[in-house]
């Protein structure tokens, strides 16, 4: 029986080609599309899983307690690991980074050449760190390879770059401290690059012992926040109880670091705020996006995975109504077959079942179908995506062959179900007599479905629509100065405080109009402090710092609302600030209207942490974006760069800044010219800092990549979705032309045009989609309203994009129906009535 | 004359050989006839009669209709001719399901463009004319066939054509509502309707003024 209901339903789909083809292709591109997604997904929510003891692993985190104290921050001071390792047993590990930042390594070659490279993936670790982490050391001793003082760990990539093909064990680098002397350090070991599914992503690994004179000084303190914590419980560990036991630890430990640096006690300096130790599973880490602060690595995005889950979703369901709808939309083809059956004693039940397996048959070609589109299309995805997905090695696992196997039945009996139910529902004289053409039942269904199909589709381009509108208007927004033509030039720093021959050099060149110096650059302003007013409030408020020196403001071109810039002929300049609007705003000294009644400018601002040193507001600029324009312009002290009462003096990462005068840099070339001049200033003044540039305008509009990377996968997926709903319309159409062929042929003969006819037979299926339309519409207003909430800056939700939406569904819709409808308006009427 | 075939054949192909659907046929018709056209089936009688009301091509010959040369004609001058001067009248009606009988009778009106109020006299006309005012707005499916083939020959009348081509009018009917439909034929003819009819029946060959008979797709 199982054999001929196979040969039934083959010879079936052989006999109708074009149906065939459409059903099975509409599957597989859904089927394709959903496999992508589930992919992806799988791929995101399974990053750190390679770890061993990976289920037992748990980052340390703490609240931010430099900004807001309901923000959730990954860096903890390097004292938590002791304290965890005193007062927590349940800890059979605890290992903590040292996020260094980028160094740069100095490797000499074998003919006395150096090569300087610049490690941006850079940690040092501790002894135990491969007893907790399971990255594949290649060579060296596990028990030994951090145990001394600089020694290093490198992965084979780097090896490779560092060595060539020589063995690196035992060879030494020179690595720059901040200071500007050179260590010698030691390749202990080498691990395998770093599989791409790790948050913790590096390429030099060092001894956190080779850093023991600043462990000595500062390992008891809990502010040197630059550590990230990560806890190995033991099998069986209760991890609400743990938490819940590890809260006693900062109000027992962290005293000594609130008296001895802010003079205050630690319920002061918390100010009524929990200093909470949370506990976050290693698998979550790169999936949770959270927290956001000091988080190294890449992070994935939960709106992402829900946004996606959800679309592959629709779009599974997309195809499978096209299967019903195709499948039941044939029945008069079937008809006949179903009389005879049910004639000769067939029961419903059989027929039934007959059905199922004939959907799940084409589901199971579908399929294999779509796993060949898949891998044919993975490249393509992975790239746009910005992912690493793979599908073949899946093949290896049964969990997967098994799930695909549940997939293709689930799949069949769901897409099968109201197919098999209603071909088997036909009475059997009437199919004889082929009637049930006629009736045309269960048009109303039908027409349902293709009505959500429409709705989804049409949902989906007006979410698309405005993802596409908000990421425009975004990188359109006026960040409140010019920043386009802005060449930055990195690692100034390293040159030492003093730069001014380089200074010279560059503002000798006519190319720039401006040149000045910053200890930071917008839109990655991050450092803060806590400040507070002289006056009777005496508030603390948190402030971004932004060291630069006056000409700096000039590059940029902010616009001074009160007071004046700092000038070098007054030399007390140094000691004063700049605040911008919202600063003032937050410090509650008013705003730009009540400027003129009560100026800020003359104001005390005193700093408090620590020390309580107190600076005169000499400025005020108009608020300007220091990040990125998803968020509020945050309150901003801007500090001389010469002012040495603030604690980061001549600390941290240093950039000059130059405007470039558009008549002298034309073209790209031009712009190649001025570059490779620039580098050869750099080198000449120490040929060791590796030359680094960027431009304002570009760092701004990457801070929206994984945005315009969303959107642009949200534009394939639409477009397939679209792909897929189209052809179950022309499915449709072609069917409900043969349907209505006797009909417009009468209608032919009586005198009707062609024109006429093709607007009769297109509006039937116009109508569902408008009222798709009408349904889309109130649904994608509250998907876009809910992920515009992301962003402080929201596009508005225009109305335009939805009539655009309207008329192009229309329009898809009428292209689609017009090959049937023009078939149909075009036949010889009488071909279409002479069988009676 | 109303219209003129001279010659006129009509052929398929099939495997390298000629099969002749109408083979030379000669024929005309005067206003005010009422022709029968019999034969076996298969003989030709709905090719010649679709031919006649410009639905179907043919090969060879020469079709004059009302002085206009048919065979030379644009196809779309062609179906205004057959728009404005022929009505059509089918063995299985060929109403149209989702339309109520009022608004069955009105759509060839619609598509030669009348005005709403000028259809809907005639409208009222016709169903006078055919005591099917009570059955106004009855879909298809609720009239006994000969009730429908009666809408069907209305509808066929209501833009006042010169000639009336019917297809086996009583083919699906019983032999009373068969007769009833004759009946208003002869009606129309003495109204000075121009009747062509293909038909089985030598009771309803009877009701015509002359008889042509076709055998193979020859005139006989």
């Amino acid at each position: 029986m199982f054999k001929h209901y196979i040969k039934i339903a083959w010879r079936n789909a052989i006999r109708q080609k074009q149906f065939t083809i459409l059903n099975v292709l509409g599957l597989s591109i859904g089927i394709a599309t959903c496999f992508i997604i589930g992919l992806y997904i799988h791929s995101e929510m399974t990053y750190d899983t390679f770890h061993e003891r990976g289920e037992r692993i748990y980052r340390v985190n703490q609240p931010n307690i430099w900004r807001d104290w309901n923000e959730v921050s990954s860096a903890t001071g390097p004292n938590v690991a002791t304290a965890l390792r005193s007062d927590a047993p349940d800890f059979e590990e605890i290992t903590r980074l040292l996020n260094t930042g980028t160094q740069v390594v100095k490797v000499g070659g074998e003919s006395n050449q150096t090569s300087i490279y610049k490690e941006e993936q850079y940690f040092a670790v501790e002894e135990n760190f491969l007893d907790v982490f399971s990255f594949d050391l290649l060579k060296g001793n596990p028990k030994t390879v951090f145990a001394e003082p600089f020694s290093m760990v490198i992965t084979t990539k780097t090896a490779k770059r560092y060595f060539g093909n020589q063995n690196p064990l035992g060879k030494t680098v020179e690595v720059k401290d901040f200071d500007g002397s050179w260590k010698t350090y030691t390749v202990n070991g080498v691990v395998a690059d770093v599989p791409y599914k790790s948050h913790i992503q590096f390429e030099v690994l060092v001894s956190l012992k080779s850093f023991s004179d600043q462990m000595h000084a500062n390992g008891w303190k809990w502010i040197w926040t630059a550590f990230s914590t990560y806890g190995l419980v033991k099998e069986g560990t209760d991890i609400g109880e743990l938490t819940d036991q590890i809260q006693a630890i900062p109000p027992k430990w962290a005293p000594p670091t609130t008296e001895r640096i802010f003079n205050q006690t630690f319920d002061e300096f918390t100010a009524g705020n929990a200093w909470r130790l949370y506990l976050q599973p290693l698998s979550d880490i790169y999936i949770a996006g959270e927290p956001t602060i000091h988080s190294f690595g890449p992070t994935g995005d939960p709106i992402f995975i829900k946004i996606f889950g959800a679309i592959g979703l629709l779009v599974l369901v997309l195809s499978c109504i096209n299967f019903m709808n195709l499948s039941t939309a044939r029945s008069s083809k079937r008809a006949k077959e179903i009389g005879v059956r049910k004639v000769l004693g067939t029961k419903r039940k059989s027929l039934i079942k007959q059905f199922i397996l004939e959907s799940t048959l084409f589901v199971f070609i579908g399929t294999v179908l779509a796993l060949v589109l898949v891998q044919l299309s993975l490249k393509i995805f992975n790239t746009i995506a910005d992912v690493n997905i793979e599908l073949i090695s899946h093949f290896t696992n049964p969990w997967f062959l098994i799930g695909v196997l549940i997939f293709v039945v689930v799949l069949g009996l769901i897409s099968g179900s109201y197919p098999a139910f209603y071909l088997s529902m036909f009475q059997p004289i009437e199919t004889l007599k082929g009637k049930i053409g006629k009736k045309f039942r269960g048009k109303g269904i039908r027409n349902g479905l293709v009505v959500v199909q429409f709705t989804i589709s049409i949902a989906l381009v007006i979410c698309t629509l405005f993802v596409q509108k908000q990421l425009g208007y975004a990188s359109s927004l006026d960040v409140g100065f010019e920043k386009e033509n802005i060449l930055q030039i990195h690692n100034i720093e390293q040159i030492g405080f003093d730069t001014e021959v380089l200074k010279t050099k560059f503002l000798s060149n006519p190319a720039f109009t401006k040149v000045g110096k910053s200890f930071g650059l917008p839109p990655n302003v991050w450092t803060g402090d806590r400040y507070k007013t002289v006056d009777a409030q005496n508030d603390v408020v948190q402030l971004r710092n932004l060291r630069a020196e006056e000409d700096y403001l000039d590059v940029l071109g902010v616009e001074f609302v009160a007071g004046s810039n700092f000038d070098v002929s007054r030399p007390n300049d140094k000691y004063k600030v700049i605040l911008n609007e919202e600063a003032v705003r937050a410090l509650g000294w008013g705003d730009k209207t009540t400027y003129k009644t009560d100026s800020p400018i003359g104001k005390i601002l005193a700093l408090a942490s620590g020390s309580e040193d107190e600076f005169e507001v000499m400025g005020v600029v108009k608020d300007f974006n220091i990040n990125s324009v998803q968020q509020k312009i945050a309150p901003l002290v801007i500090i001389h760069h010469q002012n040495d009462k603030v604690w980061d003096y001549g600390g941290g990462l240093s950039y000059y800044s130059m405007r470039l005068n558009p008549m002298m840099v034309t073209n790209v070339e031009d712009l190649q010219v001025l570059i490779n001049k620039v580098e050869n200033d750099l080198a000449r003044i120490d040929p060791s800092i590796p030359f680094e540039y960027s431009f304002m305008d570009q760092d701004f509009e990457n801070t929206f990549i994984s945005e315009q990377r969303m959107a642009t996968i949200l534009n394939v997926f639409t477009f397939m979705a679209l792909v897929i709903a189209c052809l179950g319309l022309f499915g449709l159409s072609a069917f409900t032309a043969e349907q209505r062929v006797k009909e417009l042929s009468i209608r032919k003969v009586l005198g009707a045009k062609v024109s006429s006819l093709a607007v009769l037979f297109s509006s039937e299926f116009t109508k569902l989609v408008v009222v798709a339309i009408v349904f889309a519409t109130p649904i994608a207003y509250l998907l876009v309203d809910w992920w515009l909430e992301n962003f402080a800056y929201r596009t508005p939700i225009d109305v335009w994009v939805f009539i655009v939406a309207a008329i192009s569904a229309i329009g898809i819709t009428l292209i689609t129906v017009s090959f049937q409808t023009l078939k149909v308006a075009m036949s010889n009427p009488i071909k279409n009535l002479r069988t009676e | 004359m109303l219209l003129q075939l001279k010659n006129v054949s009509k052929w398929v192909q099939s495997g390298g050989q000629k099969t002749f659907l109408l083979k030379d046929i000669n024929f005309w018709v005067n206003e005010g006839d009422f022709i029968s056209i019999m034969g076996p089936s298969g003989s030709g009688k709905s090719t010649l009669l679709n031919v006649i009301g410009m639905l179907d091509g043919f090969n060879e010959g020469e079709y004059t209709f009302l002085d206009e040369s048919v065979h030379s004609l644009k196809e779309k001058h062609r179906s205004n001719l057959y728009k404005q001067y022929i009505g059509f009248v089918f063995q299985s009606y060929h109403l149209i399901d989702e339309l109520t009988v009022k608004e069955n009778l009105e759509m060839p009106l619609l598509y030669k463009k009348y005005g709403s109020s000028e259809r809907k006299s005639l409208v009222g006309d016709m169903l006078d004319r055919f005591n099917i005012v009570g059955k106004k707005d009855l879909f298809p499916s609720q009239l006994s066939g000969g009730q429908q083939q009666l809408v069907g020959i209305a509808r066929a009348l209501i833009a006042s054509p010169k000639l009336i081509l019917a297809d086996e009018p009583t083919g699906n009917l019983n032999s009373k509502q068969g007769e009833e439909i004759m009946e208003t034929f002869t009606q129309l003819n003495k109204e000075g309707v121009t009747i062509i009819q293909v038909t089985h029946s030598e009771k309803n060959m009877a009701y015509g003024s002359r008889v042509i008979n076709l055998l193979d797709g020859n005139l006989v």
